[in-house]
Parts: structure tokens; C-alpha cells; sequence
């Protein structure tokens, strides 16, 4: 599904973001990808939707070079990619049922069709009360799970998520990861970009480790138990 | 059935339907961005009205001078001053033969005693019979013009012929009436162009500051997968409103200066013991003025999303 071939960023002004990455995300996988503040997370997710682009390399998204698109595709790339971004990207003037149905707004959607479908993702967020406010009404975790119900409204086969639990308690946070495997064990790809440990290890899904752009384990590949990180 | 249905909601990037929505979407996110800032949105309906209505009165108030200036060449006539020796036989020979000319619509001679009479009568003095022995004056004929005659051309006939001493005009400033009315009538549509060009600018403008200040929500829809068309088309529509609306209050401009010097302008044709009317703009003006707005205003959007878009290529 996803394919990294030694991947390189630098972003104008130096910094080498990403230094030689090589992995494979097969279809239907679920992974996170962990590391220290600066270690480059957020950047392999950009590189994949196309929010960045490589300076070496190629990213594979299922079989192509996204590198290679012509700029009149990468939307419907994006299309098939749900990101959750670390700072929300919530649009402040526009009600949360609208932030929500914007994916399916853009593709055509029958407005009974996004109701329907806005209302169950807000369901499945535990936010079906708040639809009429607007973002900054709500908390950091809530505006976090709005972005999670915009991410997989279109149901897209990929699923991306910044930090995802980054403002939520535990109890919210378990409750969410319950929420990605579930949509894992529907099929879709989920990639999830965190320093939680904790909850990482209680998961058990494979775990990929990037320190200062380069990636320095990656445990628990392929539906493994995942309890033997312990020496990791 | 059913499934195939189900199938085609669920993509829902496909299909005439679909694209509706699209358009539905864009169409009330335009409507929108007008109504979030009614003031300024109403300044620049209004700089645009102006621009359109002033060409366009330009227009008119050459348009109607050009047909009261017709009506008064037709009123017109021509003097036609006859050789000292020609005798009454002549003269109506004459007066039958100009007659028949189709660019002639009525010779009315006047004998030396008639202008004599109406020559004293004028100067306030009493019959000059007694004063002059001899009358000095021409047999002369008051020739009216059919509408539309060629005037130079007429003249020169008129001149060629023998019996005729010459011919008096004097339709000068009619001419140079005529010559103005070119003049500003070619200035109104250099301003006509200056203008549109200035709506496409205003309306710009506008549309440029729009797209700034929601910078942020065309970042998150490129985001989620909006393509360009997508993003651009709320913006198109909104400078197509502006230049519409722009267009229909110039109409309504006119329109309303119009009745307002209805009232002047019957009084002034009634102290010429005559029927004036100002006319209105013709459905075609009207048409291209308020067309011309909404796509020069189409244009304007169109230039400063592109530019702009293309600044802020997430
Ligand atoms: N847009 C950018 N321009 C310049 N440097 C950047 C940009 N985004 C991230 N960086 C730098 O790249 C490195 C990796 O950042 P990031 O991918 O955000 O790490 P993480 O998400 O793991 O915290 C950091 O040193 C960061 O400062
Ligand atoms: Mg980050």
C-alpha cells in the first residue's frame, strides 16, 4: 500500500528532516511510528499525502511514485488518504457538521447521504451533541475527534493520523485506539504517529521507531504479538 | 438495481448529479462570502454600478441628441436664391421639376414681393414699395428635405443647375453637432473600455482580499482533496454576482435618472411647441452593459484566484 525507497527530506533551510527511509505498509496493516519530538513523524506523514515532497527517493502509494503525479492528481490522492493533523486544521467560522461533511461536499455527496453519514461518524466520536458548535468552542480532544470524524467520513483506505491522543486522558485516548482498530480490522491501512508508549505497547501492533530522521527499529512486523519489545 | 444505485451515492465523484451538488456547494459558499460582509460587499457593487452607468448615460444622452438633431435637419430648409431675370413661368417649371426629386419633400416659392413684404415686416418698417423703385430681390425657393437626404450631394445638384443663382445653408452648427456627437460618442466607448477594465480590477481586488482572509479554509480543503476547479469556483461566482448586480444597479441608475428628467424634458419640448421624449436604453444595451459587467467581474475573480491560488499552493 505504502512504500518508502530511501527517502530523503531537507526542508529549505537546512534541516534533514528524513534520512534514508526504507519500509513497506502493506494493505490492511496497522502501524505506529514513534520517536522523539523532532524525529521526523510528522514529516513521513506529510510525504505520503503529498503535503511534502521528497527531496530523495520514492514514496509508493499502492504501486505508484507519488512523486510523479501531475499536480491535477494529487487530489484525488488525497481523497483516498484520511489525515488526522496534529494541530486539527479545524475551520473556525464553519460549524463542526460542516467541518465533517467537507470531504463529502467536495465529492458530490447527496446532502441526505452527508446528514446521514456526518451524524454516524459524530456518533462514533461520541460527539453527535456538539454538531452545531463551532471548533473553538470545544476542547483540544474534542476538536481532536472531530478531525478524527472528518479523517474517515470519505472512507478512505488509508488512514493517517498526527499524534492523534495527543490532548486526550487515557481513558479517551484507549477508547480512540479501540476506534482505529476497528477501522483496521475493516480493512483500512491506519498509520498513527505517536510518543504514547504506553498505550502503543498495549496494542501490540508494529512499531516503528524514528530517531533524528532515520528509522531505528521496527518491531513486531506483520501481525506479531508485538510482547517481545521489551529488549527494543 | 438497487446495489448499482448505492454504488454510484457512495462514490459520488461521478455523474451529472453529482456534479450539481458540486456547483449547488460552490454557488451558496459564494452567496455566502457576499452576505458576511454586506457593507463591503455593497461598496463594490456599487463602484462597479457607477462604472457601467456612466458610459452607458454617456451613451444615451448622444443618443437622444442625435435624434432631436435629425429632427431638426428635417425641419430644416434650403434657400435657393433664382437668377434676377427668370419670370414666373420659369420659376414654376422649376418648382414642379425639384418636386418630383425624391430627397425633396416640398419647394414653396416666395415671389421678390413676398420676401419684400416679410423683409420689412422683420426690420419693423413700414411697405419699402414706396422706397425702392426697383425690387432687388430673387425669386426664391424654400426647398425642404426628405428625412435622410444626402444634404452636400442635393446642394451640388441643386447649384449645377442654370437657372440657379445659390443656394443658402445654414446647417453649420448642425455639422458641427454632428461632428461633436462623433467625438464623445467614440469618448464613450474608449470609456466604456477604460471602465470594464476598472470593474475587472475592483472586482479583483475584491475577490483577492476574500481569498486572504479565508486562506486558512481553502489550505484545509485542498487538504481533504478539493481540486483546484473546486476551490477556484465559489470565488468565480462571487465576482459573477458582484458584476451582475453591479450591472443591474447601473440599469436602475439610468432608469431612475431617466423618469426623474422626464418631466424637464416634456416641459422643455413643450416651449418648442413640439413632443420631446427621452428614450431609453434599447434591450440589446441593456443586455450587453449588465452581461459585460457579470463577465468582466468573471474575469477579475478569475484572474486574482489564479494568481493567488497559485501563491498559496499548499
Ligand atoms: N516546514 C518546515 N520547515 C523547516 N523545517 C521543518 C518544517 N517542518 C518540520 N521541520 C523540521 O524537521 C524536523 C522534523 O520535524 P517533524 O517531522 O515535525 O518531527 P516530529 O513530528 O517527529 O516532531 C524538525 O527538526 C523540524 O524542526
Ligand atoms: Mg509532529
Amino acid at each position: 500500500m505504502i512504500s518508502f525507497q530511501n527517502v530523503s527530506k531537507r526542508y529549505p533551510g537546512g534541516v534533514h528532516a528524513l534520512n534514508d527511509i526504507s519500509f513497506e505498509l502493506g494493505r490492511g496493516e496497522m502501524a505506529f511510528l514513534t520517536g522523539r519530538s523532532g524525529a521526523g513523524k510528522s514529516t513521513l506523514l506529510k510525504l505520503i499525502a503529498l503535503l511534502e515532497r521528497p527531496s530523495r527517493g520514492q514514496v509508493l502509494f499502492e504501486g505508484r511514485n507519488v512523486g510523479k503525479l501531475a499536480r491535477r492528481q494529487i487530489p484525488y490522492l488525497r481523497r483516498r488518504i484520511g489525515v488526522i493533523f496534529q494541530d486539527h486544521r479545524m475551520l473556525s467560522d464553519k460549524r463542526v457538521f460542516d467541518n465533517v461533511a467537507l470531504p463529502l461536499m467536495i465529492a458530490g455527496v447527496s446532502f441526505g447521504d452527508i446528514k446521514r453519514r456526518v451524524r454516524a461518524a459524530l456518533d462514533k466520536v461520541g460527539l453527535l451533541d456538539k454538531e452545531k458548535m463551532y471548533p473553538p468552542m470545544l476542547s483540544g480532544g474534542e476538536q481532536q475527534r472531530v478531525g478524527i470524524a472528518r479523517a474517515i467520513i470519505a472512507r478512505p483506505p488509508v488512514l493517517l493520523a498526527d499524534e492523534p491522543t495527543g490532548n486526550l486522558d487515557p481513558a479517551l485516548s484507549a477508547e480512540l485506539m479501540d476506534t482505529f482498530l476497528q477501522l483496521n480490522q475493516s480493512g483500512v491501512t491506519v498509520l498513527i504517529a505517536s510518543h504514547d508508549l504506553e498505550l502503543i505497547k498495549r496494542l501490540g501492533q508494529r512499531v516503528l521507531v524514528l530517531d533524528d530522521g532515520r528509522i531505528v527499529d521496527d518491531v513486531g512486523r506483520r501481525g506479531g504479538p508485538g510482547s517481545g519489545d521489551s529488549d527494543g | 438495481m438497487a446495489r448499482a444505485r448505492r454504488t454510484l451515492r457512495e462514490t459520488g465523484t461521478t455523474g451529472v448529479r453529482a456534479w450539481t451538488r458540486r456547483h449547488a456547494f460552490s454557488l451558496l459558499s459564494s452567496l455566502g462570502s457576499l452576505a458576511r460582509y454586506p457593507l463591503a460587499s455593497l461598496m463594490t457593487v456599487a463602484v462597479v454600478a457607477f462604472a457601467i452607468a456612466m458610459p452607458l448615460a454617456l451613451h444615451l444622452a448622444l443618443d437622444n441628441i442625435e435624434r432631436a438633431a435629425k429632427q431638426w435637419e428635417r425641419l430644416d430648409t434650403l434657400s435657393v436664391f433664382l437668377e434676377i431675370g427668370i419670370d414666373q413661368p420659369g420659376v414654376d417649371r422649376l418648382t414642379s421639376r425639384l418636386s418630383t426629386w425624391p430627397a425633396v419633400l416640398a419647394v414653396d416659392p416666395i415671389s421678390p414681393q413676398q420676401g419684400l413684404d416679410e423683409l420689412s415686416r422683420q426690420l419693423g418698417l413700414e411697405p419699402v414699395d414706396d422706397l425702392l423703385a426697383d425690387n432687388p430681390l430673387p425669386w426664391v425657393l424654400e426647398v425642404t428635405l426628405a428625412a435622410g437626404t444626402d444634404r452636400a450631394a442635393l446642394i451640388q445638384r441643386l447649384q449645377a443647375n442654370e437657372r440657379v443663382d445659390s443656394v443658402l445653408v445654414d446647417l453649420r452648427w448642425l455639422e458641427r453637432l454632428d461632428a461633436m456627437t462623433d467625438v464623445l460618442g467614440q469618448l464613450a466607448w474608449l470609456l466604456a473600455v477604460l471602465l470594464a477594465a476598472g470593474v475587472a480590477v475592483v472586482i479583483g481586488n475584491t475577490i483577492r482580499l476574500d481569498v486572504q482572509n479565508r486562506r486558512e479554509e481553502i489550505e484545509v480543503m485542498a487538504l481533504v482533496g478539493a481540486t483546484a476547479a473546486f476551490i477556484r469556483r465559489p470565488f468565480l461566482y462571487s465576482g459573477l454576482w458582484y458584476g451582475l448586480l453591479g450591472g443591474l444597479l447601473a440599469w436602475a441608475m439610468i432608469a431612475a435618472g431617466l423618469m426623474a428628467l422626464a418631466e424637464p424634458v416634456a416641459r422643455l419640448g413643450q416651449t418648442y411647441g413640439e413632443p420631446v421624449r427621452l428614450l431609453g436604453p434599447a434591450p440589446a444595451i441593456v443586455v450587453a452593459a449588465v452581461g459585460g459587467s457579470a463577465l468582466f467581474g468573471l474575469l477579475g475573480a478569475w484572474l486574482a484566484v489564479s494568481q493567488h491560488l497559485r501563491r498559496i499552493d499548499p
